[in-house]
């Protein structure tokens, strides 16, 4: 990458950098633009790993509901369908072909975008029930990312700065208590305490709900992300605070917040990524209890409305495109490390 | 971790007092008079906690105490086996991985890095929706699909600090054979730190069980801490207090086997003493 970058650069650029006034300018967009070469070169790394992953994933879906006992057929019809109806409807499904081309037309029908009609409502695509329930589910996730990433950092910075003095104590305990506390048994009783009975916030589940809505549900699926996230950026800051340029910065008299801020949470940015990427999975099926708890439109109401259909087009494009929307959003975490920290480039 | 006072033996002594008093009460709950969580009184649907029915009474009359007890009883079997299964296959793998080095080892981790990060949640949506009645045997197979990967990569951890410390070299100098390094001086060294590990995994397949079934993909007998919170969520204004005691049920057992886990930890007691 690096040696790329230098032949393309002007013949003397090396002298020009340490002389001139202007160098500075020219160093930074070369800087610049190996940091976009590199992000590129990443980029198309985690795309195939990606690609890889989603594959397995609906190989996965593909195999479990054609592998696993039962008729399929069945399962969507009930068991007092007549055999012909069955046999129509696996003649739909072309569960009738052999399994390699059912596997064929699967992965082609992945690749095309094309995952087949909706058993329940014929002549709608799966596809398209599917990306109408896109939305909702991916401002409640992304909103939820951005306030946990906010409340954690913001948290953990408050414990390492002397603000707090001896209370300081106190926001690591309260971090790791809500690390330890499940979605599942606070959301219903904060939903319950805030929303029905103080009413200081709107259902989310509501039409009308809104703005305040979607911010207390996201909150909500925030907390134990910015606990983790608390946790994590406040041991890697512990980490780095020994380190040498923190000792430079303070002594050329900056401020705490200052160091803390423009110094030690750069440096501590990898982990922070790190664990947010880890608790995507955790947060997508946050987002489905959630969704059920509210009776909110998404991607998880849809699944549980398919499952309980058994309407398995649905099922499968639902699915698969939830997985893959988790696994672009963790590669991007990844690829956001990479060109942050030096240390994990390959 | 600073929680001053408690120290010495004692210390190790908590976490398992708090798990055998949450056992005793399930225990007592699922042998008391109420008997069996599928009894039905409906003239006391929705009671408020009194004597007869110390948790008060959930939809159709089922009385709280011995649906939670049952529930809770059946949710920690379940995680007990996952964990259990996952320490099996995970520890030893891990720690394979780390004494073999190289391609093996890169390989391991990174199935570790991608199935820890797997969305759980969907692979039992997916798995559970092609079965026509689930049941615990088909939510536990689907637990321990990803439920080593924690423990392979704590043992894959810890292994590659214990590989080139003096004592595992002087074995390897004096000619103990591969098997036995691992056997014998690798394994003992490994198994309180991946140990701890046990109640954190056992805590989020009770989690988990109970989501799956909050959101109607549990196991079919309907006797499940998800159905407590999902009662108690419908009829959130009738009767709340069944949503306080599903909550309570779900955060009490998932944070008693946590500390159920950190009993086995061998640096608990050390920690805390320095403190």
């Amino acid at each position: 990458m690096d040696r790329g970058g230098r032949s393309h650069a002007p013949p003397g650029g090396v002298e020009r950098d340490k002389g001139e006034g202007g160098g500075g300018r020219i160093a930074g967009g070369r800087v610049a633009a190996a940091l976009l070469g590199r992000l590129a070169a990443a980029a198309l790394g985690r795309l195939a790993e990606a690609a890889l992953v989603v594959l397995a994933l609906a190989t996965l879906v593909f195999l479990a509901l054609r592998l696993l006992p039962g008729d399929p057929a069945a399962l969507v019809l009930g068991d007092q369908s007549s055999e012909e109806e069955r046999a129509v409807l696996r003649g739909k499904l072309h569960l009738d072909e052999p399994m390699w081309m059912q596997y064929a037309r699967f992965v082609r029908g992945l690749a095309t975008l094309d995952l087949g009609e909706s058993v329940r409502r014929p002549g709608t695509p799966a596809l398209d029930r599917v990306l109408d329930a896109v939305g909702p589910t991916a401002s409640l996730a992304s909103l939820a990312v951005l306030l946990g990433a906010a409340i954690g950092i913001s948290a953990a910075v408050l414990g390492a700065g002397p603000w707090l003095g001896a209370r300081r104590g106190w926001v690591d305990r309260v971090a790791t208590g809500l690390a330890a506390t499940p979605l599942l048994a606070f959301a219903p009783v904060l939903t319950f305490a805030l929303a029905a009975r103080l009413r200081v916030v709107p259902l989310p589940g509501d039409p009308d709900a809104g703005a305040g809505g979607l911010v207390f549900a996201s909150g909500l699926l925030a907390l134990p992300l910015a606990a983790h996230v608390a946790r994590v950026s406040r041991a890697a800051l512990d980490d780095v605070a020994r380190a040498q340029f923190l000792g430079v910065a303070r002594a050329k008299g900056g401020s705490y917040a200052r160091v803390l801020w423009l110094h030690a949470l750069p440096a501590s940015i990898g982990p922070i990524v790190t664990v947010i990427g880890t608790q995507l999975g955790a947060l997508l099926g946050g987002a489905v209890v959630l969704e059920r708890l509210f009776e909110r439109r998404g991607l998880g109401t849809l699944i549980l409305e398919a499952y309980a259909s058994r309407d398995l087009p649905v099922l499968e494009a639902a699915v698969v495109f939830s997985g893959a929307l988790f696994v672009g959003a963790q590669q991007l975490a990844a690829a956001i490390h990479a060109a942050v920290d030096p240390r994990v480039r390959r | 971790m600073r929680v001053p006072a408690l120290a010495g033996p004692r210390a190790r002594a908590v976490p398992l007092a708090v798990v055998l008093g949450v056992a005793a009460l399930v225990v007592s709950g699922a042998r008391s008079g109420a008997g069996e969580p599928a009894r039905l009184e409906p003239e006391l649907s929705w009671a408020a906690p009194s004597w007869a029915h110390p948790l008060g009474c959930g939809e159709g009359g089922v009385d709280l105490l011995a649906l939670v007890a049952h529930a809770s009883l059946r949710a920690i079997l379940l995680a007990v086996c996952v964990a259990l299964v996952g320490f099996v296959v995970g520890c030893p793998l891990g720690a394979a991985a780390a004494v073999a080095r190289g391609r093996f080892e890169r390989a391991v981790a990174r199935a570790c890095d991608l199935v820890q990060a797997f969305p759980t949640f969907l692979l039992a949506l997916v798995v559970l929706s092609a079965v026509r009645s689930p049941s615990r045997v088909h939510l536990g197979l689907v637990f321990v699909l990803t439920a080593w990967a924690p423990f392979a990569r704590l043992a894959l951890a810890q292994t590659r600090v214990l590989r080139d410390q003096a004592f595992v070299e002087a074995a390897r100098a004096i000619g103990v054979t591969p098997l036995r390094v691992v056997v014998r001086h690798l394994v003992p060294n490994l198994l309180g730190v991946v140990a701890v590990q046990l109640g954190a995994a056992a805590a989020a397949v009770v989690v988990s069980e109970a989501a799956l079934s909050f959101v109607g993909f549990g196991a079919r007998d309907g006797v499940s801490l998800g159905v407590v919170l999902d009662q108690g969520v419908s009829a959130m204004l009738r009767a709340p207090h069944v949503l306080f005691v599903g909550a309570a049920a779900v955060f009490v057992t998932s944070v008693s086997l946590m500390a159920a886990g950190r009993a086995f930890d061998p640096t608990f007691a050390r920690a805390r003493r320095e403190n």
